[in-house]
């Protein structure tokens, strides 16, 4: 089956179909509502329904501007598309990410979008799909990536809490709007700690509610009364926070947190390494039982986890894109 | 060392400087004397004690006491991880430090047995013993199997000397303090006097400090002075002994019946590069410990600071330079004189121990003049004079004022105008230190060349909170790329630095670099091709040599 990698996505030709393309095009897939995949408006859109819900949230349409038709498709439902098969397969990245199965003359490729294999704090489980060929991300693609299970982040979140509490402190955890916020709340507010949330983070709370999760007792926040809660905010405004002088802790919960100058670089005092991606361990699990006998690697560390593929003797490329790592803000 | 690890981690996770110390002190406390002497060793010093020079908190150096530089660290990681030279280095460049890497690395590889500090000692002793580098290499990758990747973390910053925690020197010797329940003060003190931190602590629990005696060579912190804006700001001319102010660079004689070591401000030697100054002060007789500078001198004036700059950084003087570039030792201050020390006596009493120590000096060693006005007029006119004799400005000392270590008071005033100024481009910035470092506050800066931009210095200091705040988020959407603490920015903001002068320099692409460059505004009326260029600075640099 044909793939090209252009700096907007990934097109596959014979099936006229563009996997998490930037630029308005026909017929996309949308591996999940994050808006560095999920941001054009295209023709025609496919995805599961929470990643649709999501991504119409924040799809900004211009006047006159006709609504993508959208195709929704639940884990494991299969869809035929032009002459291929399509099934997409949770991706435990944020809530409705999937991974995408498509069945084409034989041959069985599998597109990850952003994929995390440990069970995430707040979202679906990821299977593990067996495919001829595999597009991977590398986020973490680095062997000094390892990051802590949901467990062990859960822990640190709420010793952290419940330090900064004891110390007669506020403590702040920082996450993007959608995702890990989400999950940092379900964390906070069902360990009973009263929580409060940032509005670009809270707006997507039903949305997870409606998928079953619960956050009992969440409040929005608000800058005048902060004293005795736990704050979840966006990074920007983690930053106003602790120069506000409200005696204030922050946390970063992140993959980035893994190395020490995530301190330098956000700030905060508290690193907590967790992530929804997969890191470099569970990537290497992810590819290994796949069994895809190609690799591609599209985002992140594309070159030098392509070459440790190599390396086990695994058949491997990181195809040239503009996505690759060279911002340092890069949601993690 | 198991427990340093975590201390070191628990110490990184605050950035209040009360709290670090806190934090050292507690980890310090219970330790018992030997512990202590190990501990208080590795966090200001490094692996292996080295008397006498370079007791400042991790000196950048390349390759340590031990001869076991980045690269062998990276080739035992390689050789104990298996993972090969390029994964290494992206790895290396992600964290930008080579025992967090190292740490990262090992997890689930190594034994986790137990390292004590003794240990860690041994293993040190036995890298710095080994002779051949691959015979380090093996000690060294065993000791990353062996024990715990947290201990390995900050066993190799030891080494590497960087612990990257926010832990200056002085916030040691606090904590040094607060364990052992004496003043801060005393510590500092006894810590200048003796120039051995260990030692200190361990003098500090038993309460011994007062006794602890000076010890010559070993630097001692300078007395600084306080810059007078304006002259207007004087209160009370007639009280104060006014000297020149000498470009040149500062430094301090330690001399014994015949031995001698010079040191710089940046406490390090500088011996080898003046042997004939050195040679001079091995006729002097007794002991003690002078302050004062180094001149490139010729007929009775002093030269240009870019003229003695030849003579720095050597380590072995040609015959033919010591000619081309001559130079003299001026004298302005004495601490310490046949054994007494004399900090804490008033300048006049200094003055005179200073005058009977360079009685009958060699030529090569002289005293620095001292004046006295009655009025603003006078100091203006001996301003002048002053740099009509080639020198810098003034520096005026109160009668009475003790020698106060490493402290700019305002009892000693320095007077001078700037060279000049330039509107710089900022090229790359740094973050901080302390309250700082969540900000990039230290700027390297360039002029315009026909095609770009080249660097002539670097500045900290004199914009406000806010305005670095502001930077900061300008200098993070302009980044193009990073290297650990430093971000490479479009050349956007617009800086007008003030400066003391201009000299050659071979680490700047222009070739350049400004001497004391700070920042007197932030001007965000210009843009980058509105900057000076290098054609103005070559014109300055020129006007300076004549």
């Amino acid at each position: 089956m044909q793939v090209q990698f252009t700096e907007d996505g990934i097109h596959l030709p014979e099936i006229g179909l563009w996997l998490d393309n930037t630029q308005p095009c026909a017929a996309a897939w949308l591996s999940h509502a994050h808006s560095d995949h999920a941001r054009g408006c295209h023709a025609q859109v496919i995805g599961t329904p929470a990643t649709l819900r999501l991504y119409r949230m924040r799809l900004s349409l211009a006047e006159n501007q006709e609504a993508p038709k959208m195709f929704p498709l639940n884990f494991g439902e299969s869809m035929p598309w032009k002459g291929a098969t399509l099934t997409p397969y949770p991706a435990s990245h944020i809530l409705g990410a999937a991974q995408l199965l498509i069945e084409f003359a034989g041959e069985r490729l599998v597109y990850t979008g952003d994929i995390k294999l440990r069970p995430p704090l707040a979202g679906d489980t990821t299977e593990v799909i067996p495919c001829h060929r595999l597009i991977i991300e590398s986020t973490f693609g680095l062997p000094i990536y390892k990051l802590l299970t949901r467990e062990a982040a859960a822990q640190r979140i709420i010793r952290f809490a419940q330090e900064c509490f004891d110390d007669g402190q506020t403590p702040a955890f920082t996450g993007y709007p959608l995702g890990r916020g989400q999950e940092i709340v379900h964390v906070l507010a069902n360990a009973g700690f009263r929580t409060a949330v940032h509005g670009a983070i809270a707006k997507f709370i039903p949305v997870y509610e409606d998928h079953g999760f619960r956050f009992p007792g969440w409040e929005p926040y608000e800058a005048k009364a902060t004293a005795g809660k736990a704050l979840v905010v966006v990074p920007d405004h983690g930053r106003v926070l602790e120069s506000s002088g409200k005696n204030i802790r922050r946390a970063y919960v992140s993959g980035w947190a893994a190395l020490d100058n995530a301190r330098l670089r956000g700030g905060a005092e508290e690193l907590i390494p967790y992530s929804d991606h997969a890191d470099f361990d569970e990537l290497l699990e992810l590819v290994e039982r796949s069994g895809a006998t190609h690799v591609d690697v599209v985002h992140g560390y594309t070159e030098p986890f392509a070459h440790i593929l190599r390396s086990r003797g695994l058949s491997a490329s990181a195809p040239q894109r503009a996505s690759d790592r060279t911002n340092i803000e890069a949601e993690g | 060392m198991d427990a340093l690890a975590l201390a070191c981690e628990d110490i990184a996770r605050v950035s209040s400087k009360l709290k670090k110390i806190q934090r050292l002190a507690a980890y310090l406390q219970p330790l018992d004397d030997c512990d202590l002497l190990l501990a208080v060793q590795f966090l200001s010093a490094g692996p292996a004690a080295q008397p006498g020079v370079n007791q400042t908190l991790f000196p950048s150096e390349e390759k340590t006491s031990l001869s076991v530089g980045r690269a062998l660290i990276r080739e035992a990681l390689q050789m104990a991880t298996g993972w090969d030279r390029e994964i290494l280095r992206i790895c290396f460049s992600e964290t930008g430090d080579s025992g967090e890497t190292a740490s990262l690395l090992l997890r689930g590889l190594s034994a986790g047995e137990p390292m004590t500090l003794r240990h860690a000692e041994q293993l040190y002793t036995q890298l710095s013993l080994a002779r051949t580098s691959a015979r380090k290499r093996e000690l060294l990758t065993q000791t990353y199997l062996r024990y715990r990747p947290l201990t390995i973390k900050y066993f190799i910053k030891i080494i590497t000397r960087g612990l990257r925690i926010g832990l200056m020197e002085r916030m040691v010797e606090e904590a040094v303090a607060l364990a052992c329940a004496v003043p801060a003060a005393s510590v500092r003190e006894a810590n200048n006097r003796l120039g051995d931190l260990p030692q200190v602590a361990l003098a500090a629990r038993r309460g011994e400090l007062a006794s602890i005696e000076t010890r010559l060579f070993h630097p001692m912190d300078f007395m600084l002075a306080k810059p007078l804006e304006r002259l207007e700001d004087l209160a009370d001319p007639a009280h104060w002994l006014i000297e020149d102010k000498y470009d040149g660079i500062r430094s301090q004689i330690h001399f014994d019946n015949g031995q001698v070591r010079i040191f710089s401000r940046g406490m390090e030697e500088l011996t080898q590069a003046f042997p004939e100054i050195a040679a001079a002060w091995k006729n002097i007789p007794g002991n003690g410990i002078v302050d004062g500078e180094l001149l490139a001198w010729r007929d009775g004036r002093p030269l240009n600071f870019n003229i003695l700059q030849q003579r720095i950084a050597r380590k072995r003087v040609r015959a033919t330079l010591i000619q081309e570039v001559p130079v003299i030792f001026m004298g302005y201050d004495a601490l310490l004189h046949n054994s007494t020390l004399l900090l804490n006596k008033g300048f006049a009493a200094r003055r005179q121990a200073l005058e009977s120590i360079l009685e009958n000096a060699p030529p090569l060693l002289h005293i620095s003049r001292q004046h006295k006005a009655a009025t603003l007029e006078d100091v203006d006119r001996l301003f002048r004079e002053s740099r009509e004799r080639g020198n810098e400005g003034l520096l005026l000392k109160r009668q009475d004022s003790l020698y106060e270590p490493g402290k700019r008071t305002g009892s000693w005033h320095k007077l001078k105008r700037p060279f000049g100024t330039l509107d710089v481009v900022i090229t790359s910035a740094e973050q901080g230190h302390g309250r700082r470092a969540i900000y990039f506050s230290d700027y390297t800066f360039a002029v315009r060349t026909p095609n770009g931009f080249a660097n002539i210095g670097k500045a900290y200091s004199g914009l406000t909170n806010n305005e670095i705040k502001e930077l900061t988020k300008i200098l993070r959407a302009a980044s193009t790329e990073k290297f650990g603490r430093v971000i490479l920015v479009k050349p956007e903001v617009v800086l007008e630095v003030a400066f003391d002068g201009v000299q050659k320099s071979p680490r700047h692409k222009s070739g350049y670099a400004l001497r004391f460059p700070r920042i007197l505004r932030w001007r965000k009326d210009k843009k980058a091709d509105q900057s000076d260029d290098l054609a103005r600075l070559e014109a300055l640099y020129n006007s300076s040599i004549t």
